[in-house]
């Protein structure tokens, strides 16, 4: 360990194992309050859906709410609910969840509920029918129906990525949604909702060897299946810079999002990107925030992610680091590029100072400590982030490394991940033009 | 095949995390809970002024001294005072209703003490230079457009101008040719008239020096101005029958606000009409999202709730529904409404409904922001700490009677506001059986 890791740095108590039937289970007991989160995590999100089927992930997240073998539609909510607990689920790009948040004395319960779920749906085709409309309603709301609502996320992979795992829109085509039948259905649970595809994290008031044996007793005899064949999401190097422009005629000022594709996860450069993005971009110290906002006052704030879909820990490369900014008609798109590029080329050229990697590693640490306590759900914060280290990295205790990670990142490495992924040819540019009248 | 279904052993008897409250100088209240293992402490100033204090012809003049915050106290610029909280691991978060206005900052554990007393330095002392006025003056015009362009925030504009009229809370739009009288003078003016440490309350949850949060606290607060008590306002709430349409053409789903006056926080039936809601509308397995989410597949997230402020709450369901279905979606909600104002729920169901009011309250008391929400609601309503004590208990006191009864009390359909922001050619056949439209 380096100088600068913190005493008040993640770090939390992980205890591992696998069952018999290939699920991996993880357990961290925090004994502060009596709650806790059960989750099962599955690899499978929209980037594995079949093609023909875009938005089939997400369609399936909603069926598995639908019934199962103990229970019909609606009972598992009903369940959560009368024992004072929550719900939810989630369809990233490499994962989709189920969790339950529980005042404690319902873990057991919150354990069969979810084993039951892992033996598969049984639904019929009124439920399917009206969880397709449920779907497009959302994404009406939350695309259709309200101005930027593709964008910059299902826009600009749609652009920047030439393998159709990355690229396709995970929302989903309507068309798609439409030609998604209960074979489907059986076939994609079949291929990648089977134990050794999933982790079971539970996160809160409980002792590790009693979960555990709860964890048997419900989930150990569920049969085991062969794992989902490997899939190839890679993309290649770009060489070149790229350029976009839509126009969204819900929005009534244009608006800009700059790309760059990152280092692969896990590698010291993928660090060295989370600390580069501090820099630039998280917070009104940063660079481009001082730059865009405060010198020029080109746009009123800067909105920057490594993870359309989340944060740089709970996804699978490959991603991109994106910055999003709305702007006036009398400030052109041109003019913010050239300003973001004035502000990141010195950072190609020159070996960043002490002090600013200091800060930098500063925010990095309180925003994972931020996201492990996200309060919406108690407990579920640190439960995706074990999730995402368990499924990504194989091994869910590794987020106690994040810290040190970032401790060894240093000012040449900054340097030389800005050359490679910083580089002017690695850049994507969407522009949005504003369709309706202010 | 799965083991059978498990019993759930009773909920243990909860205790509420212990308060610390330590009277700082001039009047000002600091509330310290230690919650939950990881290091880090949830900090709010919370300071009695809102958009309910800035004059009519002036809306937005908050938000525009919101952003200003950002500009840096007297003693740093903005970039120093930025720099200094992201040392600590922080980023100014500033969040108003229309009584309160929150300086929050989230730090590492250790450092606790030091963003306190930044927060401080920020509170008495903002900077207002004169050069960034009109910068954010052209973001504030941006801002605006931008909040056109949402369904759902033109929905409840339209709402809270039927309900309040031209009375503080009914004041959602601004007019953008009043931003001229926005300057630098104004927000400092306005800022010194309706700040001052009679109106701040200091909070804190998660983990913290106390000793050492107090004394930045002192430090920091020592010889700022006591300032006014914040004003009361009494406020008339109006409902009626209507139905206030907003003309989006194309738009492929109506977004409506659909709601009514009800009792307060204060009141000793409020509990029993957050049970109700819970039941009727509040939660996911509720009759409504029931009905018109998992039965017919109208929308995604209705959900209703009820909306307070001191001596004044509405209770209002909201949904974003597809166009062709608007006027079924209504027959829908208020067949719902008139079901339960016909018939008490059956003991079974709403005991289901106060597990899950009071088991939401147990998990907000174990969640740092959750708690420090709940102690602003407190504040916010002039209650103490026997509202949350007795919290729990009044929840499982709550008869099916209690309910039919609240419903029909307080869920009068006959006088309930409607606001719908949707494509009038398409849904004003459907929606005239409902109300009357005014447009």
């Amino acid at each position: 360990m380096t100088a600068s890791t913190s005493p008040f740095a993640l770090q939390v108590p992980v205890v591992r194992e696998r069952l018999a039937n290939g699920l991996r289970v993880v357990l961290s007991p925090d004994r502060s309050a009596p709650v806790v989160c059960v989750a099962v995590y599955y690899h499978v999100g929209m980037r594995l859906e079949p093609q023909g089927r875009t938005g089939f992930a997400h369609l399936f997240e909603h069926l598995m709410f639908q019934g199962s073998p103990s229970m019909e539609k609606m009972e598992l909510v009903r369940l959560v609910q009368q024992n004072g607990g929550t719900l939810n689920g989630s369809t990233r790009y490499d994962y989709t969840n189920y969790f339950e948040v529980m005042p404690s004395n319902a873990l057991e319960l919150a354990l069969w509920m979810e084993a039951d779920r892992m033996r598969g749906p049984v639904i019929t085709t009124a439920e399917l029918d009206n969880q397709r409309d449920v779907v497009k309603n959302e994404i009406r709301v939350n695309v259709l129906n309200r101005p930027y609502g593709s964008f910059p996320w299902i826009d600009m992979q749609e652009r920047v990525y030439s393998n159709w795992h990355n690229s396709h829109n995970g929302y989903g085509d309507m068309e798609d949604l439409d030609a998604a039948s209960l074979e489907d259905v059986q076939a994609f649970f079949d291929t990648y909702y089977s134990p050794a595809n999933a982790v079971l994290i539970v996160v809160g008031d409980l002792e590790p060897e009693h979960a555990l044996g709860l964890a048997r007793k419900y989930f150990e005899d569920i049969p085991a299946a062969p794992a989902p064949p490997p899939a190839d999401i890679g993309e290649p190097r770009q060489e070149e810079e790229r350029r976009f422009s839509r126009t969204d005629p819900l929005a009534s000022r244009p608006a800009l999002a700059v790309s760059y594709h990152l280092p692969e996860r896990g590698t010291p450069e993928f660090y060295a990107m989370g600390l580069l993005h501090q820099l630039l971009a998280a917070g009104d110290d940063s660079l481009l925030h001082q730059e865009l906002v405060q010198h020029r006052g080109y746009v009123g704030e800067v909105d920057a992610s490594l993870n359309f879909l989340g944060h740089m820990h709970n996804a699978q490369t490959p991603l991109l680091w994106t910055t999003v900014v709305v702007h006036d008609d009398d400030v052109t798109a041109d003019q913010i590029v050239d300003a973001m590029e004035g502000v990141i080329a010195p950072l190609r050229e020159t070996p960043v100072d002490a002090e600013s990697l200091e800060r930098a590693r500063t925010k990095a640490r309180a925003s994972l400590l931020r996201t492990a306590s996200d309060s919406n759900y108690p407990r579920f914060g640190l439960t995706d982030l074990l999730g995402a280290f368990e499924l990504f990295e194989g091994d869910a205790s590794r987020v106690n490394d994040i810290d040190a990670r970032f401790a060894a990142v240093t000012p040449e490495l900054v340097m030389a991940t800005a050359r490679e992924y910083l580089r002017p040819t690695n850049r994507n540019v969407l522009m949005l033009e504003a369709g309706a009248a202010s | 095949m799965i083991p059978p279904r498990p019993t759930v052993p009773p909920l243990a008897a909860f205790t509420l995390p212990p308060r610390r409250v330590e009277a700082l100088p001039g009047g000002a209240r600091a509330t310290l809970i230690e919650a939950g293992t990881l290091p880090v402490a949830l900090i709010r100033l919370s300071i009695r002024t809102g958009s309910a204090d800035v004059p009519a012809d002036s809306i937005w003049l908050d938000r525009f001294i919101h952003d200003y915050l950002r500009e840096g106290t007297q003693q740093r610029d903005a970039l120093e005072f930025a720099s200094a909280l992201a040392a600590i691991g922080g980023r100014l978060e500033v969040d108003a209703d229309e009584h309160t206005t929150t300086l929050g900052v989230d730090v590492l554990a250790e450092h606790a003490p030091a963003a306190v007393a930044l927060l401080t330095e920020l509170a008495r002392g903002p900077r207002f230079p004169e050069e960034p006025a009109e910068r954010l003056l052209t973001d504030l015009r941006r801002t605006l457009d931008l909040a056109k362009g949402q369904p759902g925030w033109l929905s409840h504009a339209t709402f809270r101008r039927a309900l309040y009229g031209d009375q503080p809370y009914g004041r959602v739009i601004p007019e953008p040719s009043r931003f001229d009288s926005f300057t630098a003078q104004r927000a400092a003016e306005f800022w010194a008239a309706t700040t001052g440490t009679r109106r701040t309350h200091l909070l804190l949850a998660g983990r913290f020096d106390a000793e050492g949060v107090l004394e930045a606290a002192r430090t920091g607060l020592d010889g700022w101005h006591a300032g006014e008590a914040a004003p009361g306002l009494a406020v008339q709430a109006h409902s009626e029958r209507t139905i206030h349409l907003v003309d989006r053409p194309g738009a492929e789903q109506s977004t409506m606000q659909i709601g009514i006056p009800v009792i307060d926080p204060t009141h000793p039936d409020y509990v029993a009409l957050e049970v109700t809601n819970s039941l009727l509308g509040g939660a996911f397995s509720s009759r409504i999202t029931m009905n018109i989410r998992e039965d017919k597949g109208y929308t995604y997230s209705p959900r209703s709730s009820v909306s307070t402020r001191p001596g004044d709450a509405y209770w209002v369901e909201t949904a974003d529904v597809t166009t062709n279905v608007t006027g079924p979606s209504l027959h829908e909600i208020f067949g719902e409404i008139d079901r339960l104002r016909g018939e008490a729920p059956s003991e079974e169901e709403l005991a289901g409904v106060r597990n899950y009011v009071a088991g939401s309250f147990v998990m907000r008391q174990s969640s740092p922001s959750a708690l420090l929400d709940h102690l602003e609601f407190l504040d916010l309503h002039g209650l103490d700490v026997s509202y949350s004590e007795s919290y729990l208990a009044r929840v499982q006191a709550v008869t099916p009677e209690d309910v039919r009864r609240l419903a029909v009390e307080q869920l009068r359909p006959e006088a309930m506001t409607i606001a719908l922001v949707g494509d009038r050619a398409q849904i004003e056949e459907q929606i005239a059986p409902y109300g009357p439209i005014k447009a």
